[in-house]
């Protein structure tokens, strides 16, 4: 790596630059606290977040809750993509079927997820199922846009070769059409994640006896402010590794397309 | 290539294209006959239709006026008898450069046959070593000698080859124009090559085809009298390159 400084790439610009600005941040707030211009009903030190969360983690109740909303995003993220994905790839592959459907997708898309939550509750009650739903509804819309842009974007000069040498329809999908597609399923894939992560806490805090959001809501409730920050610091921590572990994924099968994309500049 | 017993005929082949404008006529009345295993060579100048003329062959576009026919078949669709290198390599990019090549075997076909024949082409354009390597980490000419395997690995009877060698400097380009005639020489099979470079067309074609511009018609079909390997630097080699030039420029500035 010949300049380091250019490319970001160096182990400090990687891993310490980013930590400033969170530091300077916490170390402005603690003194603020410390000079008594907080009040601790209101907003607790960062020190005093810091104690709770650590008790939270000992208790156990804080992996409780948060390994409840995680399944149900697994659930709903599975479920959500799934159907995003192959509607996608259907609309895609035929512009017939995209016309069929393009009102119906393109009057419920704009309709913000949160929105459905109270029909949801109405419809299928408090308890898992309208959660998961939620959390689908999220995750559906950005695979399917993406995954519908990638498969319609697809260069028709690599389906040309394919057609040159009489491929059937199943290997100009599989060996063509999904891999030209894939990098557009990821970014898709990645929205998604962000959507049903913020979609199940949003439904966690409007309605439910457990997961991350209810902990903060109970937390309100019962004026513990403390308890409160650390949960919104650890749902801001958890889409971070989310995000990341997603992108690890990402690089991994995309080998190829980051080649690509920079040799053509 | 494929030794092949089918002549490549083209009757009055035209072609126009609709534009916004009114149509564009791009190709008239183009007649060839192209003999079981000869290499024609197809020059013209940018724009003239050589690139049409090719899909036409390789059945990428259909001609609106006259007919081709490979045998007694008309040609309506692609079809893996008439193997086709395009302008750009057009490598798939999530394959490696032995996938790539894998690829152009015929649908079906699989096992450690297949696997050896892939092998054998990656080795005849010289990229043995390099068959794990991406699209994107070969360099031009590999990339465009890998498009070539990917074409060759099926035997087509016709080989179509548009300017494949139009990226490339001008060393690589002369080794691989000889590569070109010992893979062609090997398998005996059709061959049509659009270059622009009249030097190229005279060192490889039996016969060179001349495309005049707008619309595209053949001007004429030039046999070259010469034997193989040829000698650029020839008295016989420069006459008739002076002559296709002329074709091109008028006489008075040959
Ligand atoms: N799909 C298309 N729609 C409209 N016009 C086209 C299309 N393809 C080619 N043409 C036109 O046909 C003409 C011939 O194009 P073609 O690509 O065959 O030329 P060429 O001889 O291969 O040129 P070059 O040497 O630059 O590759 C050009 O005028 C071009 O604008
Ligand atoms: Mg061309």
């Amino acid at each position: 790596m010949p300049f380091p400084g250019k490319n970001g790439n160096s182990s400090f610009q990687r891993l310490v630059l980013p930590l400033f600005v969170p530091a300077l941040v916490l170390v402005f707030w603690q003194a603020m606290s410390e000079l008594g211009y907080l009040r601790p009903s209101i907003l607790p030190s960062p020190l005093a977040v810091a104690k709770t969360l650590a008790a939270l983690v000992a208790s156990g109740e804080l992996p409780t809750h948060l390994g409840i909303s995680l399944f149900r995003v697994l659930q709903g993220f599975g479920i959500g993509t799934t159907l995003g994905a192959l509607l996608g790839l259907a609309m895609g592959l035929s512009p017939l079927f995209n016309r069929f459907l393009s009102l119906v997708t393109g009057l419920l898309r704009p309709i913000p997820t949160i929105a459905w939550i109270p029909a949801l509750i109405l419809w299928m009650g408090i308890d898992e199922g309208s959660k998961v739903t939620v959390i689908a509804v999220g995750a559906f819309w950005p695979v399917l846009l993406n995954v519908f842009q990638g498969v319609r974007g697809i260069d028709r000069k690599f389906l040309e070769v394919g057609k040159v040498l009489e491929k059937g329809p199943w290997t100009l999908l599989i060996r063509i059409i999904l891999p030209s597609a894939l990098p557009s399923l990821f970014t898709g894939l990645r929205v998604g994640l962000g959507f049903a992560w913020a979609s199940v806490v949003g439904a966690e805090l409007i309605a439910a006896s457990s997961g991350i959001g209810y902990m903060i809501m109970y937390a309100r409730e019962v004026s513990q402010p403390d308890v409160m920050m650390a949960g919104v610091f650890v749902i801001g921590l958890t889409g971070l590794l989310m995000d990341a572990l997603i992108l690890r994924l990402e690089r991994r099968l995309l080998r190829w397309h980051k080649g690509w994309e920079r040799e053509k500049g | 290539m494929k030794q092949s017993h089918d002549r490549l005929t083209l009757k009055g082949v035209g072609k126009s294209y609709p534009l916004a404008t009114g149509p564009l006529r791009v190709l008239e009345g183009v007649d060839l006959e192209v003999e079981p295993g000869e290499f024609i060579a197809l020059v013209g100048r940018s724009g003239s239709g050589k690139s049409t003329l090719l899909r036409l062959v390789g059945g990428l576009e259909e001609a609106g006026e006259g007919e081709i026919r490979l045998g007694e078949r008309l040609i309506r669709g692609p079809g893996i008898e008439r193997g086709m290198v395009f302008q750009e390599p057009r490598l798939f990019p999530w394959m490696t450069a032995r996938q790539n090549v894998a690829f152009g075997l015929k649908e079906g076909t699989a096992g450690p046959q297949a696997g050896r024949t892939v092998e054998q082409y990656l080795q005849l354009v010289g990229l043995e070593a390099f068959g794990d390597l991406y699209p994107h980490q070969l360099s031009g000419g590999m990339q465009q000698r890998a498009a070539m395997a990917r074409a060759l690995v099926s035997h087509p009877q016709v080989l179509l080859l548009d300017e494949p060698f139009g990226a490339l400097d001008a060393l690589t380009r002369i080794q691989m124009q000889r590569e070109i005639l010992r893979i062609w020489g090997e398998s005996k099979g059709t061959l049509i090559l659009v270059t622009h470079d009249i030097d190229e067309a005279v060192f490889l074609g039996d016969r060179v085809a001349v495309l005049s511009d707008h619309p595209g018609t053949l001007r004429e079909v030039i046999p070259i009298p010469l034997g193989r390997p040829r000698d650029r630097s020839s008295a016989e080699f420069g006459r008739i390159r002076t002559e296709i030039f002329n074709q091109f420029f008028g006489e008075s500035q040959g």
